[in-house]
Parts: C-alpha cells; structure tokens; sequence
C-alpha cells in the first residue's frame, strides 16, 4: 500500500506528497521502517529503497511463493522529494539540509515539518534504518554506521551481512539528525552509508539490497530467506582504526583502485597531478596494511582534501 | 603584508592570516586589518561567514575609517589593538555563495575545526588561533535572504552571565536570549566563549544587502565596548550610543509561519509596534484574485522579524513578534 506521510502545498505549483510503502500485515506493530533520501543527491539508497518496495510488493502479490512477509514494514525512499527531482542535497527552497532539522515541529518551518512527520512515522519501530551515501566527492565501502550503540545494537549489525561495521561516538553535529531523535525511542537504529553521492553504483546497491533481504529474514520479518551462515566476514573498526590521508598538495588526484579491497601498507593507491604543468607532484600510498573502505573520486583537490581511509584490522 | 598607516604610536596594516592551495594554480588568502596602538587588550571584528551577509563588511569599513581618522588624529587614544575580519568566507563572498563554496559547508557549523584536513576544519581552526585571547569578539550576521531583521545581538544562556552586560552597551535593540542548544556548539560564537574568548553575535537587516543606519548604529556600540575594553581611551569622545535594548527568550517571542504556500504582502513596516489582532500581511494567490491566508499578531509587542523574500512554502517563517516584558532593559 502507498500513503502519503505529508502533503503540502508550493507557492507556484501544484501541492507535493512525501509518499512512503506500507507493507506486510496491515494495523500490526511497525516492525522495521526504512529511509533513504534525506538527502537528494543520495541515489543509491533510493534506488536500492525502491527495488525493496517493489520486491516486497512481490512477495505480498505471492510472486516468490518461499516466502512471506510477516510483519509490518514502513520504506520512505525518498524524504526530500523536491531535493530529488532538482539534484539538490538540501531543501532546495531555502538550502536547508533537513537531516539537521529532526526531531522537527508539526507547526514550524517546512523542513522542521517534513521532519516531524517522517519522525512521527517511524519512531514506534523495532528496527529503523537510515539509508546514506558520501558526498558527491566520495565514495564510501558499503557499511554500517554505529553511533554510541548499545550492546545489541553491536551484535544485530551484523545481520546486514556486510564487510565493515563503523562505530563512532555521537557529536554534537549529530544532534539534530534522524538517527540521533531515534535513540530516545525503544528499538535498535542503524545508519547504512553506500558508496558515493550522485549516481546508482550497482554493485553496491545489489549489495546492499541482498543485505537488507538478509537482515529481514533474521529478524524474521521475512519467512523463508535462505540465509547463509557467514554472508561475510564482517569487520568492526572503531574511529581509532581508520588511518585517512589528506592532500599534502592541491592538484588532480588520479586512481583506479576500488573500495573493500584489502591494500599493504606503502601500497600506491593513486597520483596528484600539477593541474597546469601535468607532472606528478605527490605519489598517494597507503598508510597501513587494511581494508580500503573509502576513496575520493571527484578529481581537484584543494590542499588538505581528504583523499583515501583505510581501516586496519583490530 | 601591507601598510596603510604609520604614526609614533600606532600602525594599521592589512595581512593574511591563512593561505590554502587550491586545485588549480590559485591561492586562497583571507585578510584581516589590524589597527596596533598600545599594549593593552585586543578586540576583533569578523564577519561575513556566510558568503551572503553583507551587513558585516560595511561595518568593518565604517570602523577602519573611524580608527584611520583616530590614528591621523589622536593616535594615543588607541590603548590596545584592533583586528577586522571582513571576509571569513572569502570564496563565498566573491562567488555570491552562503556556504563554502565546493565543500557545501556552513561555516558557521565547522568550529572549532582542525590544524589539518579539509579547508573547512583547517580555516575554521585558524580562525579560532587568530581570534584566541580577544577581549571580546563581535561576530556580525546579516539575516539570510527571506527575512529583515532589527539589530539585534543573540546569546546562548550558557554565556548569559558574562555576555548580556557588554551586550547591553552595544547600542542595538534587542538581546535575544536562546535556550542552550547542542547543534550550536559547532558556531564561531559557542566555540570562542567555550574557550575564554568572550564573543557577542550581532544579526541585523538583510542578506545580499547592506542597511547603513543599522551599521552605524553598531558601529557606535562597537566603539562604546571597546572603551569599556580598555581598547580606547576612557576620555576620548565617541559617537553617541542612543539605543537600549529590550530583552527577549523563549518566553516572549511568537513565530508566524505560513498556514499555505504562496505569496507573501506585508502590511505592517518592519521594526514598529504591533497590537494583537492587527494584520501584519497576507498570502496571496498570483494565479487569482483571492487571499489565501492572513497574518495577525498574536500579541501587543514589537514586529522585529520581517519577511523579504515573497514566495512562501508551507510554513516559511513570516514574521516575528516579541511580546513586550515591562519595557526596556
């Protein structure tokens, strides 16, 4: 079922919808709500949000006769509607990034609204998944963010079945997020960040498709998943095991090296180029032997940009 | 470095105090004014950390002059020194952008930023070593493009205490206190006063413009702390400080925020007083003749937050009033 958590009117044009996916046993507890496109330019959580729906319709239509849908599930694919259809990671009236606007007001500005309403939508889930990626500049290993977990938390990430577990500490830059207005409510967050802004990276996405399909069928939300015992060896790094290098020197970055690869230290993973002359001014190697879990891709760099992190196994 | 000015006792030069490669060839330099006289305390002037707030620049030009004029004039009358920050976010400025331009970063959400790593955690770091020690620092805002506002100067509860008294001879009108919010723990402001440097935010009139009797009215508050500082001379003369402010929180403030998108006519002037019940405007239709949603006060008090910028989505803010709390300070 489609309903709409939100509908407003715009100044010029016709009224717009925040419309999300109802799915599994109607009027029954909200087991899992998932959110994609706090962001507009984050298309892959989008993309893989709206594959779900769609496969989750299936199963309901009794397209995939193994299995079956036993408990409730909210997908919003999308929560800045307009930032989507005019490529804008804010609220493209006013600029506003609306994962700093939580946990919102029904009577406040447009933003604050939006996210009161997607707030009110899924705060009563037992698992609530925000779906991210990095910038447009940056591309980030498929992962699960943690932040300032509890126990279980810890120990249900590891139902998504990916490679890297990231635990950080909660900042106050956080504070106004999604995630953070989450964590007041009983049940376990979960904040999933997918390859880079502004375009589907398939690879990632189907990965992330599988895992969601996984962790749905370990919390037995979905009957008749064939699960396998290890998706992955599953690696947690906590901030202290990320080893990030910077530019020492502006330039044109250039690399053909893929994130979720392991690398050994002094490893060259790419080249600054002078952007005028076209010599190489810095050869960017590895500072540690780990997993490259996430590396730049938009090519100019100011001195100081974040190129490449590497994580080392505990 | 450059010189502008030289006397027995003071000196006014212009220096940049933090320089950032960019990708091709260019630099990226951003300056200050530095107005030395005495061995006494030091104050600062910054603004224009979002690219789109103008009102801070022209105050900064108002205040040069001012200690141009003092240096030709009377130059040991300047017993501490002076630093101005005009341009913060200099990219920004230039290319009529609020953010960082490239890095999509406030700025103001970046401190107290780091020595290394990308431009917006290293600039804000340099800031923050540029301005550590001030007496007191001002950071000047216009508002943003939507909406006018009276000169005003807002203050975190956490800092009341030491603030609302310098705030108070600052010659504007209103000392808004704000409730302690943590996503605010990453502006300039909070991050100076969590280290020992006492800094007051002054907002007032408009983004992408200038209102130049607001910037003067400031200008003379500036001037009045600064003498309270031990910057300039106890005796010297000043222009007159003519205003006092109102004070108003959590407790006295009303938002009007559109019931229905559309567009937005004020009725009432900005900066006036307002009854309960009076029309303040209304949202129209550009597709018809018909009003689609009227705005009343909802209190006797002060109309100090006004709406610029027309077009209204569902629940843009409109207007401000601040209820009237026994007069002024």
């Amino acid at each position: 079922m489609i309903r709409n958590l939100l509908c407003m009117t715009a100044p010029v044009r016709d009224g717009f919808d925040i419309p999300c996916h109802e799915l599994g046993p109607t009027f029954s507890h909200l087991s899992v709500a998932l959110v994609g496109g706090l962001h507009g330019d984050e298309i892959n959580g989008i993309f893989v949000l709206s594959r779900l729906a769609d496969f989750l319709t299936g199963v309901e239509a009794g397209k995939y006769p193994e299995l079956r849908l036993v408990k409730r599930v909210l997908i919003i694919p999308a929560v800045n509607v307009l930032g989507v259809n005019q490529r804008s990671r804010t609220w493209p009236f006013d600029k506003s990034d609306i994962n700093r606007m939580f946990p919102g007001s029904a009577g406040g500005e447009t933003t604050q609204r939006i996210a009161y309403a997607v707030l009110e939508a899924t705060k009563r889930a037992d698992f609530r998944i925000d779906i991210h990626t990095a910038g447009v500049d940056f591309e980030e290993l498929p992962q699960v963010r943690l932040y300032g977990p509890s126990e279980v938390e810890r120990e249900t990430a590891r139902w998504f079945g990916l490679s890297a577990v990231m635990e950080r500490s909660m900042s106050p830059v956080f504070t106004t997020t999604l995630k953070h207005s989450w964590k007041v409510w009983p049940g376990q967050s979960f904040l999933l960040r997918v390859g880079q802004g502004g375009t589907v990276q398939l690879d990632h996405c189907q990965r992330v498709f599988r895992s969601l399909v996984s962790f749905l069928g370990r919390t037995g939300v979905l009957e008749g998943v064939q699960l396998a015992a290890e998706d992955e060896d599953t690696c947690f790094f906590d901030k202290a095991s990320g080893y990030r290098v910077f530019a020492k020197k502006a330039g044109t970055f250039v690399s053909d090296r893929q994130v979720g690869r392991w690398v050994g230290a002094n490893q060259e993973l790419g080249y600054i180029y002078d952007s005028f002359n076209g010599n190489v001014i810095e050869k960017v190697l590895s500072p540690v032997a780990g997993l490259l879990t996430g590396i730049r891709r938009h090519p100019l760099l100011f001195e100081g940009d974040l190129i490449l992190r590497v994580n080392k196994k505990g | 470095m450059s010189q502008i000015a030289t006397t027995a006792t003071a000196t006014s030069s212009v220096e940049t105090f933090f320089t950032i490669d960019m990708p091709y060839r260019e630099s990226m330099e951003i300056r200050r004014t530095r107005f030395s006289g005495g061995d006494g305390p030091r104050a600062a002037v910054v603004s224009g950390i979002h690219g789109d707030e103008l009102e801070g620049l022209y105050v900064c030009h108002r205040l040069a002059a001012w200690l141009e004029e003092l240096l030709r004039t009377n130059p040991q009358a300047l017993l501490g020194s002076v630093e101005l920050y005009p341009a913060l976010n200099t990219l920004g400025l230039d290319t009529l952008t609020r953010g960082l331009p490239v890095f999509d970063t406030d700025l103001n959400r970046a401190f107290p930023g780091s020595a290394g790593g990308p431009l917006p955690a290293r600039l804000a770091d340099a800031i923050m070593t540029a301005l550590a020690g001030s007496c007191l620092v001002v950071d000047i805002h216009a508002s943003n493009i939507y909406l006018r506002e009276i000169p005003q100067v807002r203050i975190n509860q956490e800092f009341e205490g030491l603030l609302v008294p310098i705030a108070r001879r600052m010659n504007l009108d209103m000392i808004w206190l704000h409730g302690a919010s943590t996503v605010l723990e990453t502006t300039l402001a909070h991050s100076l006063n969590s280290h020992g440097t006492p800094c007051l935010v002054a907002e007032m009139g408009v983004g992408m413009r200038i209102t130049p009797e607001y910037c003067d009215q400031l200008v003379a508050g500036i001037l009045s702390a600064w003498q309270d500082q031990g910057v300039l001379a106890s005796d010297l003369e000043l222009p007159p400080a003519t205003h006092t402010p109102f004070i108003a929180d959590d407790s006295n403030v009303h938002y009007l925020n559109a019931q229905t998108s559309g567009m937005f006519v004020a009725a009432a002037s900005h900066w006036t007083n307002v009854h309960r019940g009076e029309l303040l405007g209304s949202i129209v239709s550009p597709f018809s003749g018909s009003v689609l949603s009227e705005v009343r006060s909802p209190v006797d008090g002060i109309l100090f937050t006004l709406r610029e910028y027309p077009l209204v989505y569902e629940g843009s803010l409109m207007a401000r009033v601040m209820a009237r709390k026994g007069g002024r300070s």
